[in-house]
């Protein structure tokens, strides 16, 4: 039972982790049909970023503020250069642009910060016991702040009139477009939410997985499958996606093999990707085709 | 327009694929038989193949700057009998089909005299069939045996898991230890480590009860850890490499396991240190003499060289050599002692590498031999635990 609670956990504080990730999958898909295979990079950039600003001295809260602040700036950056200026987006145009961002990102990390792999100074070190299941406090801290972010984004997008307005480009982009909604401010806030959200993701994650330039790779695979289980349009999809990847990951490296964990995302690719495209949460009618 | 530009891209990309397929081809029909040149006048090429980025950056970065700094020594002395000495470096990635690549270029583009590498097991098997081929002697920096076990053109610097494994045997056989739970590294450096642990340990009655795996790039380690826990070995052995087996410490320690755990020879550097942290107290490892160098009594015979090296590293590098910088010192002398007595002719380097007898180098005392192309034995390796994080000699350990 203890080994149980203990598999569950990590488990559950890795899903939040892919859960993050998942939720920026699903900012920028849901406003224009992009999928940003950067995802996964804005995490790894924002651990890099922040590990280097704290080893050159900054206070470790100052360095978490300065890297998220930076990812949302690339992030932007990045929509304005390689995403905007395309006239017909269409999801697969979006899979080869970002492909290229990924990998050029990849190579400035390595480039800048090196092929080591190395891990954040923790928001609070240590660990401690519960009933035989040892619990590390960073772990605490990623459920608490992933769950606070992602009822931050939920709320954003069903209850203000900018998340609602997101969701209408989304949904009717015609329609949007008539009641006067932009769609390039849409997609710059799509981008601006998925790089905050990643960036969180990737510092909450990097004093327990540690970040290197390539740990994005990854990161930006899991949470695809994350965001894909919630059927790639829903926030609540990615977090259950997230957490249930996590969990039964953990579980079948525990219980089964460990060889086989990095399977299991890619099996329940499959599985839903065939049985139930809409994701295992969601309606079959709100299928975006 | 545009669509028109596309075309004409696709067109010169696919056209420029081909033709590189054919310098390929042409290049490999040219170069096989013999990978090095007979050539005695022009410069000398040293190859090396390391694993710079991926898994195995904390073992290839080091070894390249090693690399560097003792090919700029031997330039600044004048190369080998006053013939200019070229390094070049391929990073495999951490890959096994990088390996090979890099491995190929070398011997059929390069033509180089001899090749170093690669810094892990996987890759360095990857090479050996093309070493092999080839005819070029190659000398691997990575562990496991089976990189050199019958090979004729193949040698290694980094001590052979048998004897890390002896040597850890003998240590839990004195603490009276039987039962052994074992997480190993699921690449090839942890390939058969298992067997190896239960063939050496039969005769002191020591056996592996429990194997997990975990991969070079794992970041979680709860699920072995856990099972770890439960198999209730006498001893825990974490077989991997930085930061994995560091990761894997400190899961170790966070799971609040009290069985003793030791550590392999694959952790000899500064990486494991940060990554495992306070975790890595008391924790036991059979290490090269380089990371205890200071501790070292002064009639050890390699502390002169060791202390030498530490000194010409740090200065260039503003931090201190790892044990797998070491593995690339003695690839690198190895290398040039056989250039310089017996010049390019591969056999003549194979037959020379092959005689080496008590070479002193970071990693111990080689003596090779036509059916050992090791050179190490269980006296190459001290047992090192880690105190406020900082390696630390154990003490009164038989040597």
């Amino acid at each position: 039972m203890t080994d149980l609670l203990q598999l569950l956990f990590a488990g559950l504080s890795q899903g939040a982790v892919y859960a993050l990730v998942a939720i920026g999958f699903v900012a920028i898909f849901t406003v224009s049909g992009v999928i940003n295979l950067a995802q996964g990079e804005f995490a790894a950039l924002a651990g890099l970023v922040a590990i280097s600003a704290v080893g050159s001295g900054l206070p470790l809260l100052a360095a978490v503020v300065l890297a998220v602040l930076s990812v949302a700036l690339v992030a932007v950056i990045m929509e304005r250069l390689v995403i905007f200026p395309v006239k017909r987006m269409t999801t697969l145009v979006s899979l080869i642009l970002t492909l290229g961002v990924s990998t050029g990102l990849k190579a400035l990390m390595l480039l800048v910060y090196g092929p080591n792999a190395e891990g954040l100074t923790p928001l609070t070190p240590g660990s401690f016991s519960l009933g035989g299941v040892s619990i590390r406090y960073q772990e605490l801290w990623i459920l608490l702040i992933a769950g606070v972010v992602s009822l931050a984004v939920y709320w954003f997008y069903e209850r203000t009139l900018a998340g609602k307005s997101l969701r209408a480009c989304a949904e009717q982009p015609v329609a949007a477009r008539l009641v006067g909604i932009s769609l390039t401010k849409a997609s710059l806030l799509s981008f601006l939410i998925a790089g905050t959200v990643g960036a969180i993701a990737g510092v909450l994650a990097s004093p327990i997985y540690f970040t290197s330039w390539e740990s994005g790779l990854t990161l930006g695979l899991k949470g695809f499958v994350a965001a894909t289980l919630g059927g790639l349009i829903s926030v609540r999809g990615a977090v259950l996606g997230g957490l249930l990847l996590g969990v039964l990951e953990t579980l079948t490296a525990g219980y089964i093999s460990t060889g086989l964990r990095d399977a299991v995302a890619f099996l329940l690719l499959i599985i839903v990707l065939v049985a139930r495209p809409a994701g295992i949460f969601g309606r079959t009618a709100e299928a975006r085709v | 327009m545009g669509r028109r530009t596309a075309t004409t891209r696709t067109a010169a990309l696919l056209a420029a694929m081909t033709l590189s397929l054919a310098a390929c081809a042409e290049s490999e029909e040219g170069g096989g038989g013999s990978g090095a040149s007979a050539d005695e006048t022009g410069p000398i090429t040293i190859g090396a193949v390391l694993d710079i980025t991926g898994a195995g950056a904390s073992l290839g970065v080091p070894e390249r700057q090693a690399l560097e700094l003792l090919a700029a020594q031997l330039e600044e002395e004048g190369g080998i009998d006053g013939r200019e000495v070229e390094l070049i470096i391929e990073d495999n990635q951490s890959t096994e089909d990088g390996a090979a690549k890099a491995m190929n270029k070398l011997v059929n583009e390069d033509e180089v005299d001899i090749v170093l590498g690669a810094s892990r097991t996987g890759p360095s098997l990857a090479m050996r069939p093309i070493a092999e081929s080839s005819e070029t002697p190659m000398i691997s920096l990575a562990a496991n045996q089976a990189i050199v076990d019958g090979s004729e053109w193949v040698f290694k610097t980094a001590q052979n898991d048998r004897v890390v494994i002896e040597r850890m045997i003998d240590y839990m056989a004195e603490q009276g230890w039987s039962t052994i739970g074992l997480a190993r590294d699921a690449s090839g450096f942890g390939e058969g480590v298992q067997e190896m642990f239960d063939e050496v340990g039969a005769e002191q009655g020591l056996s592996v009860v429990a194997t997990e795996k975990f991969a070079p790039d794992a970041t979680d380690f709860t699920a072995q850890m856990v099972n770890l826990r439960n198999a209730g070995a006498d001893v825990n052995v974490i077989w991997g490499i930085p930061p994995a087996a560091g990761l894997a410490q400190r899961a170790y320690d966070q799971l609040g396991i009290e069985t003793p755990v030791m550590q392999s020879h694959g952790i000899g550097n500064q990486v494991f240190l940060d990554t495992s942290g306070e975790a890595a107290a008391g924790m036991v490892a059979p290490l090269g003499r380089l990371v205890v160098a200071e501790q070292l009594p002064d009639d050890d015979p390699q502390k002169e060289i060791i202390t030498e090296f530490i000194d010409a590293y740090t200065a260039e590098f503003g931090a201190g050599p790892s044990t797998f910088s070491g593995h690339a010192y003695d690839g690198w002398q190895l290398a040039v002692d056989a250039l310089r007595e017996v010049g390019t002719d591969p056999q003549a380097i194979r037959e020379h590498l092959e005689g080496v007898t008590d070479f002193t180098g970071i990693s111990g005392t080689f003596t090779m031999t036509p059916e050992d192309h090791s050179g190490l034995t269980k006296e190459a390796l001290v047992l090192v635990t880690v105190e406020d994080g900082q390696w630390q000699l154990v003490p009164d350990q038989a040597d």
